[in-house]
């Protein structure tokens, strides 16, 4: 396949997904949402009781709502647009008449994943947009994140949700079921995964976690309900690479077999 | 100039063509050892009630699943090695048509566009003016009808150019307007520009209307196949219905002759078996007329496809049968 019909292909996915405007409004909503109610919440706090609460802006700020961004609820955005990329084409039954053009199952499963990618990356970008409105708007005076930590930042949630949505593409091809997808990828990251990392007696198994390895790389200071497990760069990316590989495998694998 | 083309196709091949093909769900054979041949250029019924295995036998030929057993060529690329060269040239509607409904007509046919190359992104405007959707092409598809549905897959079938077009059912949900105009379509895709329509159907109406020949299929298997005409004849001696004022003088010439097989008296005249070819009839007309016989009516009998369709599947129950197609 030339790499002019993978653009063409890649470019036909991210029409499905931006069209896609259930998705698309929900991701939006849950990156955005959840961002805004933390600076309403902090300010009004901050601004009821100045000598308790520190501002909603600023450096601390900042980390506090780049962790609500880019550890909670911007991998769950990235879930549902990975999710619809993964069993769209089969939930819709168009599949099969993609199937019947002729062209590979394995091009028709991997030009899926950029496409999700960027999608989220959108989403994300606009969530990061809103952390750092609010970091300036409710600084208040209070010291404000430098631009290498703007930088860190966005290419932690970047990094982040990229991951997940890799690996929700990757599951969604093989449960062939979006709500299927949602309901496992969903449970795993916000119940699952944290309570597994808070488990001390697992010891180092722990860092096969792939939220345990993502969170390796925040520049965020987190806290003990996401980030337990210590481990070197070189296994964090490991597990991760691992992960990504693992679920592009299986779905492709799916894919490539499975009765259109 | 040498021909480096290795995947041009013979013309004078067959379209499809099987070999023993066989799909197994566990222990249960949803086709059996189907040897089928489709010609080129034709319109091909693939006649069989529901459930007689015909959805089944295009899902394998299209690489939807894989076969059990048996080889399968498709204008003349094996399948499925040569799958992707041979499909590059063929447009299929699978079991009921579906899109993305959130999208347009025409942006679903540009995703399938962007798939096959982009050489057919100019074909988009024309097959859905062909289809009479291109006033509508832009309305999201879940707001369209079923029948809208149907042509919008045609059209995605006609995008690709294809040689071949593989259609399971495709007049499901048509108005009897719309199936009018869908048999003039296929007709034309047929006699005008030389495509091969291989159409599936449990209508045999539908199939005698649009197909030049059919293959006709039940319980998995392929009971027989050959020319409409052929098919519905059954290999029988063509048959006369014969008006006349004197129907036991005309009994008594006519089972005096060489010309005819058999003669007996019916509610519509006298059915007559002719001996020899259709042609005949004139004879057997200057017979009756010589012996003084008043014919006021000479009719050939037209065997129809469904009676020879429902006297094959009936006949399937017979175990004589079943042991001359099992072999």
């Amino acid at each position: 396949m030339s790499a002019a019909i993978a653009v063409r292909m890649v470019g036909a996915d991210l029409l499905k997904l931006r069209k896609k405007l259930g998705t698309v409004i929900w991701s939006l909503v849950l990156a955005l949402g959840p961002v805004l109610i933390f600076f309403i919440v902090r300010a009004a706090q901050h601004g009821s009781n100045p000598a308790e609460h520190g501002p909603a802006g600023g450096t601390e700020g900042f980390m506090d709502s780049m962790r609500v961004l880019a550890v909670l609820f911007g991998p769950l955005a990235g879930i549902m647009i990975g999710a619809e990329a993964g069993a769209g084409d089969v939930a819709s039954g168009v599949f099969r008449d993609l199937v019947v053009t002729g062209r590979s199952r394995l091009a028709l499963f991997f030009t899926r994943v950029p496409a999700a990618i960027a999608v989220t990356w959108l989403v994300t970008l606009a969530g990061f947009a809103l952390v750092v409105a609010g970091t300036f708007a409710f600084a208040s005076g209070a010291e404000t994140p430098t631009v290498a930590d703007l930088a860190n930042g966005l290419a932690f949630s970047l990094f982040s949700t990229g991951v997940i949505c890799i690996v929700a593409v990757g599951f969604a091809a093989l449960t062939s079921s979006r709500p299927a997808a949602l309901t496992v990828l969903i449970g795993w990251h916000l119940v699952a995964s944290p309570i597994l990392g808070s488990i001390g007696s697992l010891g180092s198994s722990r860092k096969l976690i792939l939220d345990q390895a993502i969170n390796h790389f925040s520049p965020v200071r987190l806290g003990d309900h996401n980030a337990n497990v210590a481990m070197g760069a070189t296994t964090a990316t490991i597990v991760v690479v691992a992960w990504i590989a693992l679920f592009l495998a299986l779905g492709a694998w799916r894919t490539r077999t499975m009765d259109a | 100039m040498t021909n480096t083309d290795s995947t041009a196709h013979d013309p004078g091949g067959p379209a499809i063509e099987t070999r023993g093909l066989t799909k197994r769900f566990g222990t249960r054979a949803a086709i059996s050892a189907v040897d089928l041949h489709v010609p080129c250029a034709c319109a091909f019924g693939f006649l069989g009630p529901n459930g007689a295995g015909k959805t089944t036998m295009i899902r394998t030929l299209l690489g939807l699943t894989s076969a059990s057993e048996g080889s399968m060529a498709i204008l003349g690329h094996p399948v499925p090695a040569e799958r992707s060269a041979a499909l590059r040239s063929v447009g299929a509607i699978v079991e009921e048509p579906r899109f993305h409904p959130h999208l347009t007509g025409r942006e679903n046919l540009r995703i399938v566009a962007a798939v096959r190359g982009p050489e057919v992104d100019a074909r988009i405007a024309p097959a859905l003016a062909r289809v009479g959707l291109a006033e509508r092409a832009d309305e999201k598809v879940k707001r369209y009808s079923l029948g809208m549905r149907q042509r919008l897959g045609v059209a995605r079938c006609l995008i690709a150019d294809p040689k071949l077009l593989i259609l399971d059912e495709p007049t499901n949900g048509l108005d009897p307007g719309g199936i009018q105009e869908f048999r003039y379509m296929i007709r034309a895709l047929v006699e005008e520009e030389g495509r091969t329509v291989f159409l599936s159907s449990h209508l045999l109406d539908e199939v005698e209307k649009i197909c030049d020949a059919a293959a006709i299929v039940d319980r998995g298997r392929v009971v027989t196949q050959g020319a409409i005409s052929e098919l519905a004849a059954g290999g029988a001696n063509a048959e006369l219905i014969v008006g006349t004022g004197a129907p036991e003088d005309a009994i008594a010439v006519l089972r005096n002759t060489d010309l005819v097989c058999d003669c007996t008296r019916s509610d519509e005249g006298l059915r007559v078996v002719l001996a020899g070819e259709p042609d005949t009839a004139a004879a057997v007309n200057a017979l009756l007329v010589e012996a003084g016989v008043p014919v006021m009516r000479l009719e050939p009998v037209r065997h129809s496809l469904e009676q020879r369709f429902l006297e094959i599947t009936a006949r399937l129950d017979e175990p004589a049968l079943e042991q001359e197609v099992s072999a």
